[in-house]
């Protein structure tokens, strides 16, 4: 097949693509563009008629469809750390296609850690923003764009610059907007100062629900860090058991004597591959039964004091790399949920639901959120989120789901839209409310709709 | 578009009054597809199939079209595309359940009817699964289910114009599959035995026979996975493979 060269030229391939859970693949225009000219490439590439669609995709940490959009063009921007500045007040200016991996190489050994970071380093800086990220810190220091002074957008009706006080509706439509305002070619965010490259660690186990939430609401705020596992699969009186880990980053007179040496030596954790011929159905409601039982026996009644690397606490898994394809080629999906406080007994009703379908779950993970901010799609709100990773496969696996929904929209919560995959469009408009407002402020930056993701579709986002 | 669960928000049932088509209809509205439209030459069946589908959701969010179509007319590929992609913004899943089995007796010697029930079943049908697929591709994703039979594993003599035309449709479809998989689109080729169905309702029942329902159940299943093909029920793959291989003295004998 011959194509007639585009006016810029750009590096174009035609690829099979899917989200962290690789349960969607499609066939996009995958297009990296540049370092030297990105504006200009993606200028051309909202202004070029071949494109029917366009949607900016980072390191495809997204666990269902939101990075893609099949038949049309996928951008990828280049991770380009080299060109970040950083001024004495600890305000980091950097381009959209950078991850958080990269900041951290370069910028903890200088004394600086990102203001928010997921589960994964592995996050660009424009999906950090399209999907306002939140990490163990957000009970105290919100979500990402909480922390992010000026971004850059590069959309198809022009090129914006954004603040709180600059064209603020659409840098409040863009926090969290899911990549459907634009492109994010630049952000300013303020960084962490750090003295050390470790955290001060305390693990404490709890042996059900009402023990594991208690302690949340009532210690979390001592903590610049908090987090707990939670086992799902334990029913009866130890349902809702876990091990909460919580802390905040070393000073250097914590440190161990070696450690003292380069208090700010960076680690990142060796990257073992995981083999494409893992076995599937390894993980099962069986095997993760034993893992569950392990882990929670394994961890200590109470344990102050530890200092770890700021890797094997903030991402434990990036050590492991494509360990999504261990769930085998049906792959599979990530729950997450927010109920508001004062919800306390919804969560104990889903907990009990999902703890009888016996859903397989390793990754449980429970979180107490923090204020809100202004992003119309932002999910964060002051409550409890958790998430579970669980395997598709399952025939009953949906209608549960779907229960679950449910009772999260009864009780005023939501679904995060960085993980979803399985949502009705129904559901998701009763659960944001905003969106009304977020489609008219997109028809500012993109009216003719050349934005749009697999999930803006699936979901009847614009 | 497909959901985790690989479940499609639109559908195109190509045999608009096709049992097995309906039944697959029905189940994938009780999971929660939303679009439906129904391809076929029989408004009054299509209708009732309608009102089927819709009531199967217990939403109640589901939304069913008719359109016409009769695979031997003229034009009529162009125009099924052009009232689909009228009626769906994506063609997510397409079910193509057309058949007609014909009498072969009748068949051997009016030669008119023999050839309609090659185009019916084969010739003109393969054109019309193409270009769904070529509308597939060009979205980048989608998942086209061809309804074979066993009767195409091996051609038999008691209905070897059906048999025959199967055998053309499941390889044609089977291939299909090698050539759109790395464009994002996937082919199922669905291999019932017996169905007890309106077509086959003035036939004995065979050893091994099924329903629709079981059929649109395991379709689904095979789907799900994104397998090539599958056999309904299991044992009746296993029954055909060994008859395929078979000394052609021995398997003229088989009564069947």
């Amino acid at each position: 097949m011959t194509s007639s060269p585009s006016p810029t030229s750009r590096h174009t391939k035609k690829q099979l693509i899917s989200g962290w859970g690789r349960t969607q693949f499609v066939s996009s225009n995958l297009v990296e563009v540049g370092r030297s000219n990105e504006l200009d490439q993606i200028t051309s590439i909202f202004s070029d008629s071949a494109t029917r669609f366009a949607i900016p995709r980072g390191l495809g940490r997204s666990y269902g469809d939101a990075a893609q959009v099949a038949g049309g063009t996928v951008i990828v921007q280049p991770d380009d750390i080299d060109s970040s500045t950083i001024d004495e007040n600890g305000v980091l200016k950097v381009s959209g296609g950078t991850s958080l991996d990269a900041i951290m190489k370069k910028y903890v050994p200088n004394g600086y850690f990102v203001p928010v970071t997921p589960g994964t380093r592995f996050v660009t800086i424009g999906g950090a923003i399209a999907a306002d990220i939140h990490g163990k810190n957000h009970h105290i220091s919100g979500s990402f764009v909480d922390h992010v002074n000026t971004m850059q957008l590069a959309a198809p009706s022009g090129n914006f610059n954004l603040s709180a006080t600059e064209n603020a509706d659409i840098f409040w439509a863009t926090a969290g907007g899911m990549g459907l305002t634009g492109v994010i070619t630049m952000a300013s965010l303020n960084m962490l100062p750090i003295e050390t490259a470790y955290i001060n660690m305390e693990t404490r186990r709890a042996k059900d629900f009402d023990e594991l939430l208690s302690v949340m609401a009532g210690s979390d705020a001592d903590f610049r860090y908090s987090v707990a596992w939670i086992d799902c699969i334990a029913k009866g009186a130890s349902m809702g058991r876990g091990v909460l880990t919580r802390g905040d980053h070393a000073s250097l007179d914590q440190l161990g004597p070696k450690q003292k040496i380069d208090p700010l030596k960076y680690r990142p954790n060796s990257r073992l591959v995981a083999p494409p011929w893992f076995p599937p159905h390894i993980l099962n409601s069986m095997s993760v039964r034993a893992f569950n039982e392990a882990w929670f026996l394994k961890a200590p009644q109470l344990r102050q004091d530890q200092i770890v690397p700021l890797t094997s606490y903030f991402h434990p898994l990036d050590g492991i790399q494509g360990w999504n394809r261990m769930y085998g080629r049906n792959g599979f999906l990530q729950y997450q949920f927010l109920v508001p406080d004062g919800e306390e007994e919804a969560l104990r009703k889903i907990l009990e639901k999902i703890s009888k379908a016996k859903v397989a779950s390793f990754l449980a993970v429970l979180k107490r959120f923090g204020k809100a901010n202004s992003g119309l799609l932002s999910f964060p709100a002051p409550g409890w989120t958790l998430a579970l990773d669980i395997p598709v496969g399952a025939s009953s696996l949906s209608d549960l789901l779907d229960e679950l929904d449910k009772d999260v929209l009864e009780a005023n919560g939501k679904l995060y839209l960085a993980k979803e995959s399985r949502a009705s469009c129904d559901t998701i408009k009763q659960m944001y409310p905003k969106l009304k407002e977020f489609s008219r402020i997109k028809e500012i930056t993109d009216p003719n709709g050349i934005i749009v993701s697999d999930l803006s579709r699936r979901l009847c986002l614009t | 578009m497909f959901d985790a669960m690989h479940t499609p928000d639109n559908v195109l049932i190509v045999g608009g009054s096709s049992e097995i088509g309906v039944e697959i209809a029905k189940a994938l509205a009780k999971r929660g597809s939303t679009k439906f439209v129904l391809a076929g030459r029989s408004f009054e069946t299509m209708q009732r199939a309608a009102n089927e589908i819709s009531s199967a959701n217990p939403a109640g969010a589901t939304s069913v079209s008719v359109i016409y179509f009769d695979v031997l007319a003229e034009n009529a590929v162009s125009e099924l595309i052009t009232s689909t992609t009228a009626e769906l913004s994506t063609i997510d899943m397409t079910i193509f359940a057309i058949g007609t089995l014909g009498d072969q007796a009748q068949l051997e010697t009016d030669l008119k009817a023999a050839q309609e029930i090659l185009e019916a079943n084969f010739s003109k049908l393969a054109p019309a699964i193409q270009g769904i697929a070529n509308v597939m591709v060009t979205q980048g994703f989608g998942h086209i289910v061809v309804l074979s039979s066993v009767a195409g594993v091996r051609v038999r003599r008691s209905n070897y114009f059906y048999g025959s035309a199967k055998a053309g449709l499941d390889g044609f479809a089977m291939a299909l599959n090698d050539a759109v998989i790395k464009e994002g689109v996937n082919v199922t080729v669905v291999r019932p035995g017996f169905v007890r169905t309106k077509m086959t309702a003035h036939l004995p029942a065979a050893p091994l026979s099924t329903t629709a329902a079981a059929v649109a159940k395991a379709t689904l299943a095979a789907t799900d996975k994104q397998r090539n093909s599958v056999y309904v029920p299991t044992a009746i793959g296993v029954v055909v493979n060994i008859y395929r291989l078979l000394p052609r003295f021995i398997a003229r004998k088989v009564p069947f």
